[in-house]
């Protein structure tokens, strides 16, 4: 597993994007990442569906990569860390945090994230808030029009690439404007919306072999 | 006299219909007096000649001449495909049993069923219970369902050739096996139109060793096909814009009949033809009306009963009123464009004249002038009664799947035994023991054989070694989404005031912004606002956007195909009697003229240079799904000449590659890139195998429980469970590649989407005959319908017009410069 990185500079900060759908701050030795669903394929299975179990652990070999990789001292995630309520594979996380219990994991409560925040602290989050401001760009989890810098989640942004041929792919993506970053869906189950969401931004189109900028 | 006839049975039902005016027809005997005799069997009948009766009644006299062998309780289940049939259906067979003095009652079962009567049901069956496929399997989900079906002594599936070739047939054909081996003396019945393949239709839903027979009734449905034709032909034909023109021929039509049903192919074809015959006659303002999928189900109750009562002079509709109750007062039926098929033509002819000796008159409005040589064909197909087959499905694991949950919940089933039931059905025939396995393994612990899925019981075995389902969330979900037809998303159209017109895709609707104006239920609506998958508008008027349906598009039969090329090939020395074809002579001297028109042994190639490029067109006449594989492939296998792209374009009749680079290709080469060596080969390399299955998974992850399907007008409340198809595809894909219903996807794409059998043949034929390669410098008649239909696709349709207006001038203006 390789990590691709784009570095953009955005609210005067160097922010580094990786092709792992997670920003990684380089200033506050913070990783940003949105959307992670936990536990949404158990949800699922216990509904009758079956979902793969591999499709967690690979969320979880992801960011245990890029906390591997980077200086992280912070991660903060900005909502929609637990698709539904608590399941194996949510404790599954609770193993995993104790093996970064060096690392501050804060977590911007999202619409998803209905379970107790007692319940959430007993996993090992370190702090559970609707918003969060670090330097001056604030978190929040729907992105919302504002003034001041903002990164935000929950809609699973994507683009559509279309081929000269008529074909078309949809690939997540880092969506970007003057003030407004808005982070694609960390899990691997997750859907996409390829709607133009902000005027006058750039997409950052993810591969598995790098980023693709498009403006 | 026979030993049948003079049973009691059959004395008191023949004197009954003596007393109404009736005596049977040959048919309707025989199979009354194969019922007796214990044999299931299969009644092949033109609409309109009392195929109901020939196994009902035959049912009726069974029972009166051996009461002591019905005991109480449900003792016939019929299935018909519509719900709007059981209604009329039930009341004509209480009717005849009340006449004849029996005490059976009759009744329906189904979505529209109050849940109260369900529920008497379900404690005192009726003795004839009319089902669909969905409601039999939902009686099969309900507990205690074997008591239910104790006495059952015949199982009746009306309009069979509706169901065979689509999942909802393979449901009937698992429900009946699973009845037939509780109960092995059950008679099984089925009642069909004519398809091309009756032995096979009766093998698939009869397969088990019993007595059975074919009985085909010799009455035949006449059917008397009028063309009409425009002021004049035209050399260059495009679809779509001879409606306008021909509208004023078809104001007379409707006003010289009593009532009349207007067909045409897609949902925006009827919203035009609604607007241009009010247009064209204002007074039919409340005496005309629109029929398709996406109008309100009351609305289109209430035009059906209108209908019934010939309260309407015309309905403008689209295959919406294909099948369904009779329309007694409807003596007319136009036909807009192309039926595609042998057998919807027949069946929509069928829809006028309903007493058994009046004749069926059906109109044809071509929308282009080509369109013409189908009516020469249609003519011959009815002549000859080339009706198309239906290809049964096969190894539908998703409905296998859902079928066993279903089981599970009806009070649970044995592995082994179950096996046997599943094996004995047409479409499982060949199921492997591995493949069962699997299914098993996917309903109780989520599908990798030997992976536990802890959180995962869809489906347990309990004590009893029975598997059953024991969660109550589980079962709530399976019953609601029980079914095999998935529909796109809709969204509810809605006044802002409250009423409620309709219904549109959501794709569709999510693409307009506030303020556009689109068509629908006739109606000029602007948009205002969305919510909730509702989308609220006002009323306006102007010019406005009609959605383009999805899915409108069928493809043309392969034995239309083959009848219209020889109709092409006899077009150039047409007999007397076809006055299509002569009508159509200028168009095919200019087809001569300028480049070639095929006989049967022939297959036509035009090279074309315009301004705008090179253009490569073939005729092969296998209809538009086929046509997109071949032109993927034709360009795939020139690429590999040399390197080349190109845009393709594709109708019914042939298709077009082109490319702004010249397209050199020698005689040599072009039976090189149309051998049929290597065909599937290069195929595969040439489409996008995923990106099809992909899409073909879309309904088998509904069918097999993966996708929630949101039913409209339900409350939802698994907002958290929702993830779409595409999406599980791709999960499937990493994680599982030897999923059954994986490779399902692919099966279909190969089966349905490339017609793998069909695209064979075609190569056989293309290579047996003789290649004409012509060349020239503007469009031929035959080229000149498939350069439009790609205009269309990237024009908005005011542009269209000039266009292809500046496009005709050229083409002629070269004609004169040659002369």
């Amino acid at each position: 597993m390789i990590i691709h990185e784009q570095e953009i500079t955005w609210a005067n900060q160097k922010l580094i994007l990786t092709n792992k759908k997670a920003i990684y701050w380089k200033a506050q030795e913070t990783l940003i990442l949105s959307d992670l669903h936990l536990g949404k394929s158990a949800h699922f299975r216990r509904n009758g569906i079956p979902i793969p179990t591999q499709i967690h652990e690979k969320d979880l070999e992801v960011l245990e990569k890029l906390l591997l990789q980077y200086h992280v001292k912070k991660v903060v995630v900005v909502g929609d860390l637990i698709h539904a309520n608590a399941n194996g594979e949510v404790l599954d996380f609770k193993l995993f945090l104790e093996r970064f219990s060096s690392v501050e994991f804060i977590l911007i409560k999202g619409n998803h994230d209905r379970m107790s925040e007692k319940k959430v602290l007993d996993l090992g989050i370190k702090s559970v808030c609707s918003s969060l401001t670090l330097d001056n760009i604030t978190f929040v989890h729907e992105p919302d029009k504002c003034a001041e810098y903002q990164i935000s989640g929950h809609i699973h942004p994507g683009v559509t690439v279309r081929l000269p041929t008529n074909k078309h792919f949809r690939l997540p993506a880092f969506v970007v404007s003057e003030n407004m970053l808005i982070l694609p869906a960390f899990s691997q189950f997750t859907g996409l919306d390829t709607k133009k969401v902000l005027d006058n931004a750039v997409n950052y189109a993810i591969t598995d072999t790098g980023i693709v900028v498009m403006r | 006299m026979s030993k049948f006839e003079q049973t009691s049975g059959y004395e008191i039902v023949s004197s009954w219909l003596n007393e109404h005016g009736r005596t049977p027809f040959t048919f309707q005997r025989q199979a009354w007096e194969k019922i007796h005799n214990g044999y299931s069997g299969m009644v092949v009948a033109p609409t309109g000649f009392g195929k109901t009766y020939s196994v009902f009644l035959g049912i009726l006299i069974n029972y009166m001449n051996r009461p002591d062998t019905y005991k109480k309780g449900l003792k016939l289940i019929w299935v018909t495909p519509l719900r709007s049939l059981a209604k009329d259906l039930a009341r004509a067979m209480q009717e005849a049993i009340d006449q004849i003095g029996l005490d059976w009652v009759v009744e329906v079962r189904n979505g529209d069923t109050d849940v109260k009567i369900k529920q008497r049901q379900s404690k005192e069956m009726p003795d004839v219970l009319l089902l669909t496929p969905e409601s039999w399997h939902l009686l099969l989900a309900q507990k205690g369902r074997d008591k239910f079906f104790e006495n059952l002594k015949a199982v009746v599936i009306d309009e069979w050739h509706e169901l065979l070739s689509s999942k909802r047939g393979v449901m009937v054909e698992l429900a009946t096996a699973y009845l037939k081996l509780k109960l092995p003396n059950l008679l099984v019945w089925g009642i069909t139109a004519t398809i091309g393949n009756l032995d096979e239709a009766m093998e698939v839903l009869i397969p088990y060793h019993v007595k059975k027979i074919k009985i085909v009734a010799k009455e035949k449905k006449l059917i008397d096909i009028v063309s009409v034709f425009p002021p004049e032909v035209e050399i260059l034909p495009w679809a779509g814009h001879l409606g306008g023109k021909l509208v004023d021929e078809v104001v007379p039509i409707i006003l010289n009949s009593k009532s009349t049903i207007v067909f045409t192919n897609t949902r925006s074809q009827s919203e035009y033809w609604y607007q241009i015959l009010l247009d064209a006659y204002p007074d039919f303002a409340g005496q005309l009306a629109l029929h398709h999928g996406s109008i309100d189900m009351q609305i289109r109750n209430w035009i059906e009963e209108a209908l019934s009562e010939g309260k309407l002079r015309a309905v403008v509709s689209t295959s919406s009123l294909d099948l369904g109750v009779d329309f007694k007062p409807v003596d007319t039926v136009i036909q807009v464009g192309s039926s595609k098929g042998v057998a919807r033509f027949m069946q929509r002819a069928g829809r006028s004249g309903h007493s058994p000796y009046e004749v069926s008159k059906i109109y044809f409005v071509p929308t282009h002038s080509l369109e013409l040589i189908e009516v020469a064909a249609l003519k011959e197909a009815v002549k000859t009664n080339l009706i198309e087959d239906r290809e049964p499905l096969v190894l539908c694991y998703d409905v296998l799947v859902q079928f066993l949950v279903t089981i599970a919940l009806g009070g649970g089933f044995r592995k082994e035994e179950l096996f046997d039931v599943v094996q004995s059905a047409y479409s499982f025939q060949w199921i492997t023991e591995e493949e069962w396995d699997w299914c098993i393994s996917f309903i109780t612990v989520g599908g990798k054989i030997g992976k536990n899925y802890e959180e995962f019981h869809k489906v347990v075995k309990n004590e009893e070694r029975l598997y059953v389902v024991e969660k109550r969330r589980i079962a709530m979900l399976h019953r609601m989404n029980l079914g095999v037809i998935v529909s796109d998303a809709m969204v509810k159209v809605k006044f802002l005031g409250g009423g409620y017109i309709g219904m549109v895709e959501e794709y569709f609707i999510t693409k307009l912004k506030q303020g556009d104006k689109f068509i629908l239920a006739g109606r000029v609506l602007e948009l205002i606002r969305i919510k909730e998958m509702t989308a609220y508008v006002r009323a306006s008027q102007g010019k406005a956007i009609t959605p383009s349906w999805l899915g409108g598009r069928l493809p043309l039969s392969s034995n239309l195909g083959g009848l219209l090329r020889k109709k092409l090939a006899d077009s150039k020395n047409p007999t007397s009697r076809e006055k299509e074809l002569k009508f159509l002579h200028p168009l095919v001297a200019s087809q001569v003229d300028k480049s070639h028109i095929p006989s049967e042994n022939e297959f036509l190639v035009e090279k074309i240079k315009t301004r705008e490029g090179y253009h490569l067109f073939m005729y092969p006449f296998e209809g538009r799904l086929v046509h997109e594989v071949m032109s993927s492939l034709m360009a795939y296998r020139i690429s590999q000449l040399y390197p080349i792209s190109f845009s393709m374009a594709m109708n019914d009749y042939g298709f077009e590659l082109f490319s702004d680079k010249d397209i050199e290709l020698s005689e040599e080469q072009l039976k090189h890139i149309l051998r049929k060596e290597d065909l599937m080969k290069d195929v595969t390399a040439s489409i996008n195998a995923a990106e099809m299955a992909k899409r073909k998974f879309r309904d088998i992850a509904v069918i097999a429980g993966y996708v929630i399907q949101n039913r409209y007008g339900k409350q939802q409340n698994n907002k958290s469970l929702q993830a779409s198809s595409g999406i599980i595809f791709q999960v499937l894909e990493e994680h599982e590649p030897n999923n059954l219903l994986l490779r399902q996807a692919y099966t279909e794409v190969f089966n349905q989407q490339l017609e793998e059998p069909r695209l064979v043949q075609a190569f056989e034929r293309i290579n047996s005959s003789k290649i004409i390669y012509k060349f020239a410098e503007s469009f031929t008649p035959l080229s000149f319908p498939i350069k439009v239909d790609s205009l269309r696709q990237s024009l908005s349709s005011e542009d269209l017009g000039v266009r292809i207006q500046r496009m005709q001038e050229q083409s002629n203006r070269i004609n004169r410069k040659r002369r």
